[in-house]
């Protein structure tokens, strides 16, 4: 028995410190240059945000994650991107499954125009075949999924509605709980708030908030006080660049950079 | 060591190792419990009484039913799979790839207890694998929509390929029939002996003035009813009405058109068979094309313009002639290009209205050029492709065929000018 | 950018006399301004002046005749209209007794129309899915120029294509005695209106936003997934509408299927059957049929038919496609 080659379970028990780490990433979008030799690690199980004036590559890293900006063709990516312990710009790596385990939450509220319990389902319904789950096993998951967003009480009656009536709020908590049936490792939200009005942006910060420890949140954020509020680290990015990537209070209290005070004191951005 | 009763149906057996090779990590059990237990490490496998793993090289674990006598669980066939990924934390799973269990263990804690509820039969020479979930790569039922969309993909690219390859064999088909008929003499000279000799200078004349005069009344009638419903119309019943019937006259099969001209311009308004009712005929036919393309040309430009020209205190209609025409000019042509396409297409709105099935015309002089009035009947490319066709009996073949390709020429080149246009302007749009 | 529009818009020439001689001209069209607004206005209104005015013109020339310059009924009292739509006998010229009825010429129209519909429906929903979300940039272009090309071929040489390339095409294969029949009318009536299918079809799935397309990317649905598990619900009315517009094009095509049918008023047994159509019947014996005539009146009185055939599928069409904007936006 090979030990050495083991993927063991003793490394599992003490879980990877960094889930998401990227190490040279460049990218560009045809010749422009959007992502300048990055390298960052992101802790497992905490709220990472990122933060920094538009066009400054923080949308583009998120959408790298999980490889989603490469429906727009027109894009190269160097480097390499690891998640879980597997770099996911490699040959046998499946999108489908990668985007299952690397779930995205949009910055407007984009619930597909079905009902909401087939909303809920569809991740399942992608990723399982056909009589494989039975129905009430996914009435089961998609239940659990809708009361950890806590949208249960206000849908349960009225399952079979089209999710594209319900508020703005109730829509992206939806495509939150939409993700959870899949059981995702990583949950990447580019400006989950920035659709809502401010009893919604609670809300749905509350249900972020909740999502800690179980899943490891990436989030892009313009909002420097929600950054402050709802992330235990922030990434501060600047023209393609990492400027700064610390806890949140020291970042926003003790800033290293002189352009991370500069920006959130509000000079630019 | 085995149960007499379990023996008889063979023995259980766990197998490790890479596929195919009976080596240390191959090992006999009276019953499936057993068996997993031992996986599970509750009871002595391969010596010694720990879980077993899964790694890289070896990344599955068999339990498989054989008789006593096999040794090689190779052709057994899988009746369950069972998957593990080793990332995962928690306990949580039920063993599919889409949802596989953390370890090995939990994995063997589960089949027990599926096999405790009669879940899992092995008949002999099935087996149950468990194996390790390779992060992120594709599974087999990935595999299989890869596959289906794949096939998906080529049935609609077959579809699409079954339009296209019509046209280009069409097409080539026409031209090399009407090779022989085509000249310059073809184009220039006018028919004789009811357009079985000669060539079809009249009839394509007769098309020219027929669109021309067609495009001269339905062009500023459409183009401001494109303008009127897009900057005047406010969202109203009556406006939607007109709407309706924009779609509508569009739908209007193209016989009823006939009718219409023959009742209203031929005898209703006295102009008798002539180019005249012919053309109003066409016009009306075509003024939906006009209206709609204006429209979406118009529709095209964006509202902040119009806003700012308000801004600056300009009327309406200063704007709609300052901002949104010139704007959207290149649009509307396009428009207007498609009407003369489809006015000089069509054949059934002048059969009655107009179209003669042969005139004798002057071969030269200011008749050559100008061989009709306006109250005169007039010969028409569509029709004189019809006449040859189903009205004369020994028209020469070529000479239908090449009828086809001029007017299919003029057409298409009618058509490729609207298309080149439309590039061009997307290519150069700045907003 | 918007202003800066505003000031390219008139060209920038010099020379004060020309200036003025602008302004001049501009103010005159600026006072022309309530003369060119009415203008605009009774155009708008001429569409819904010529519809009504076809209807009312092709049901004078049905059912009045002017004598004395009055309007006096004619084939409103005359007509069997039992026998109208129920009789399978089209004999408008027999000797014995005319008789005028037009069940075998709507079957005709059916039977074209609903086997041109089984060919082209799949292959323009599929051509529109596969131009519309399989291709890209020049390829895309490409197709869809190539398509609207097919459009633009006049319905005449559609016709002459049917009986002077398919005709004979379909007498090799099938070994059937004729080859202008009900198939080759279908055929060819299905290259005609495919390219509408393809077209309006392909607008409404490039009318899904695309955010549904990436929402339903995200949680790894495959391409074809994207298509048959969110496309197809959220522009399914615009597909059928799609299909309808598809449909009226069939019903209304006058020259081609006049030439391609055979021109048989029966009711066709099968694919390989000649059939008649409605709008063939009109444009083949309407310049044979006497003025003022029953037999010339009865073919207005066809064409009204065609008229509420064609004006019911669009308005259906047209109300479908309202059904899905008004849903979107609201």
């Amino acid at each position: 028995m090979a030990d050495a080659e083991a993927v063991s379970k003793a490394d599992a028990a003490t879980p990877p410190k960094y889930s998401i780490t990227a190490k040279d990433v460049s990218l560009w979008y045809g010749d422009f240059q959007a992502l300048k030799n990055l390298t960052i690690n992101i802790q497992q199980g905490i709220i990472t945000g990122l933060i920094g004036p538009s066009g400054c590559g923080k949308t583009t890293l998120l959408r790298s994650f999980n490889r989603i900006n490469e429906r727009y063709g027109n894009v190269t990516t160097k480097g390499e991107i690891t998640i879980l312990g597997k770099n996911i710009y490699d040959e046998d790596v499946s999108l489908s499954e990668l985007r299952k385990s690397v779930g995205m939450v949009f910055q407007r509220p984009n619930p597909l125009p079905i009902s909401v319990y087939e909303n809920v389902s569809f991740g399942l319904r992608v990723h399982s075949d056909r009589g494989e789950l039975s129905r009430a096993k996914r009435d089961e998951l998609v239940e659990e999924a809708l009361r950890e967003v806590q949208l249960w009480d206000a849908v349960k009656d009225n399952l079979r509605q089209k999710a594209t009536g319900l508020t703005l709020e109730q829509q992206q908590k939806l495509c939150i709980a939409r993700l959870l049936p899949l059981k995702p490792r990583v949950i990447l939200m580019d400006e989950p708030c920035s659709a809502l009005d401010a009893e919604g942006i609670e809300k749905v910060e509350n249900l972020i908030s909740s999502l800690r420890q179980k899943y490891t949140v990436v989030i892009v954020t313009h909002n420097m006080a929600q950054a402050r509020r709802a992330t235990d680290e922030c990434i501060y990015m600047l023209l393609g660049e990492i400027i700064e990537h610390a806890p949140t209070s020291d970042l926003f209290l003790n800033p290293q950079k002189k352009e991370t005070e500069m920006y959130i004191e509000g000079r630019y951005g | 060591m085995a149960d007499a009763n379990r023996s008889q149906a063979g023995c259980y057996v766990v197998h490790s190792a890479e596929k195919g090779t009976a080596g240390p990590n191959f090992q006999r059990f009276p019953t499936m419990e057993e068996a997993v237990s031992a996986v599970a490490g509750q009871g002595s496998f391969n010596g010694h009484q720990q879980p077993s793993n899964l790694t890289k090289s070896n990344n599955s674990l068999v339990i498989a039913h054989l008789s006593n006598e096999q040794s090689d669980a190779s052709q057994c066939r899988p009746r369950h799979r069972f998957y593990v990924d080793t990332h995962l934390l928690g306990s949580g799973g039920d063993g599919t790839e889409r949802d596989p269990w953390p370890d090995v263990p939990t994995a063997a804690k589960h089949i027990l207890s599926m096999a405790g509820d009669g879940k899992l039969n092995l008949r002999p020479n099935e087996q149950i694998v468990i194996e390790s979930r390779k992060m992120f790569t594709a599974t087999r039922l990935e595999k299989k929509k890869m596959r289906s969309q794949r096939i998906a993909k080529g049935v609609f690219f077959c579809m699409t390929l079954s339009l296209v390859i019509p046209v280009f064999a069409i097409l080539g088909y026409l031209f090399v029939q009407a090779w022989p008929a085509l000249s310059w003499d073809f184009v220039t000279l006018n028919p004789k002996r009811m357009g079985t000799e000669g060539g079809i200078w009249a009839p394509l004349v007769g098309t020219f003035f027929l669109v021309l005069m067609s495009l001269l009344m339905a062009a500023p009638v459409g183009v401001m009813a494109g303008v009127y419903l897009n900057e005047y119309a406010k969202d109203n019943w009556f406006n939607r009405i007109i709407n309706l019937a924009v779609v509508n006259l569009a739908g209007v099969p193209s016989i009823v058109h006939a009718l219409f001209g023959l009742g209203a311009f031929v005898l209703a308004a006295g102009m008798g068979k002539s180019l005249l009712a012919a053309s109003l005929t066409l016009s009306v036919m075509t003024l939906p094309v006009i209206i709609t393309s204006t429209r979406e040309a118009l529709a095209a430009v964006p509202k902040s313009f119009r806003e700012a020209c308000w801004n600056m205190g300009a009327t309406k209609w200063q704007t709609i002639r300052t901002i949104v025409l010139p704007n959207s000019i290149s649009g509307i042509l396009t428009g207007v290009i498609l009407q003369v396409a489809r006015a000089a297409g069509e054949t059934a709105p002048i059969i009655f209205t107009g179209a003669a099935i042969f005139l004798p015309v002057e071969d030269n002089g200011v008749g050559y050029w100008l061989p009709y009035t306006l109250k005169s009947e007039v010969m028409a490319l569509s029709m004189h492709l019809y006449t040859l066709r189903e009205q004369i009996n020994n028209a020469p073949l070529a000479m239908q065929y090449g009828t086809a390709v001029v007017l299919i020429g003029l057409v298409l080149s009618v058509n490729s000018v609207s298309i080149a246009l439309r590039v061009y302007l997307r290519s150069r749009k700045k907003w | 950018m918007a202003s800066s529009n505003v000031a390219d818009v008139r060209p920038n020439r010099k020379g004060s006399a020309f200036q003025s001689f602008r302004q001049l001209v501009d103010s005159v069209i600026d006072a022309c301004e309530p003369i060119v607004e009415w203008m605009i206005r009774l155009s708008g209104w001429s569409a819904i002046v010529f519809v009504l005015a076809i209807f009312a013109f092709v049901f004078a020339q049905a059912f009045f005749v002017f004598e004395n310059d009055s309007m006096i009924p004619s084939l409103w009292t005359k007509l069997d209209f039992v026998e109208f739509f129920t009789s399978v006998k089209w004999r408008p010229t027999s000797v014995v007794r005319e008789q005028y009825g037009i069940v075998a010429l709507l079957a005709g129209t059916g039977a074209v129309t609903v086997t041109s519909m089984l060919i082209a429906v799949p292959l323009g929903l599929g051509a529109a899915v596969y131009v519309s979300e399989f291709c890209h940039g020049k390829t895309k272009e490409t197709l869809k120029i190539i398509i609207e090309l097919l459009a633009a071929i006049p319905s005449v040489v559609w016709g002459f294509i049917g009986v002077a390339v398919l005709g004979p095409l379909i007498i090799d294969v099938t070994g059937s005695p004729i080859g202008v029949n009900v198939l080759n009318a279908s055929l060819i009536l299905a290259l005609m209106s495919v390219p509408v299918i393809v077209s309006v079809g392909e607008d409404s799935l490039k009318a899904v936003p695309d955010s549904y397309r990436e929402a339903a990317e995200a949680l790894g649905a495959s391409k074809w997934e994207v298509v048959y598990r969110v496309l197809f619900p959220a522009a399914k009315n615009g597909l059928l509408a799609a299909v309808l517009l598809g449909v009226g094009r069939a019903i209304g095509e006058t020259m081609a299927v006049l030439m391609a049918s055979g021109h048989k008023a029966q009711i066709p047994g099968g694919l390989l059957d000649p059939a008649r159509t409605l709008t063939a019947t009109i444009a083949a014996e309407m310049g044979e049929a006497p003025r003022g005539g029953d037999h010339y009146r009865v073919l207005f009185l066809i064409g009204i038919v065609l008229f509420a055939l064609t004006f019911l599928v669009n308005l259906i069409a047209d109300v479908v496609v309202k059904g899905i904007k008004g849903k979107q936006n609201g």
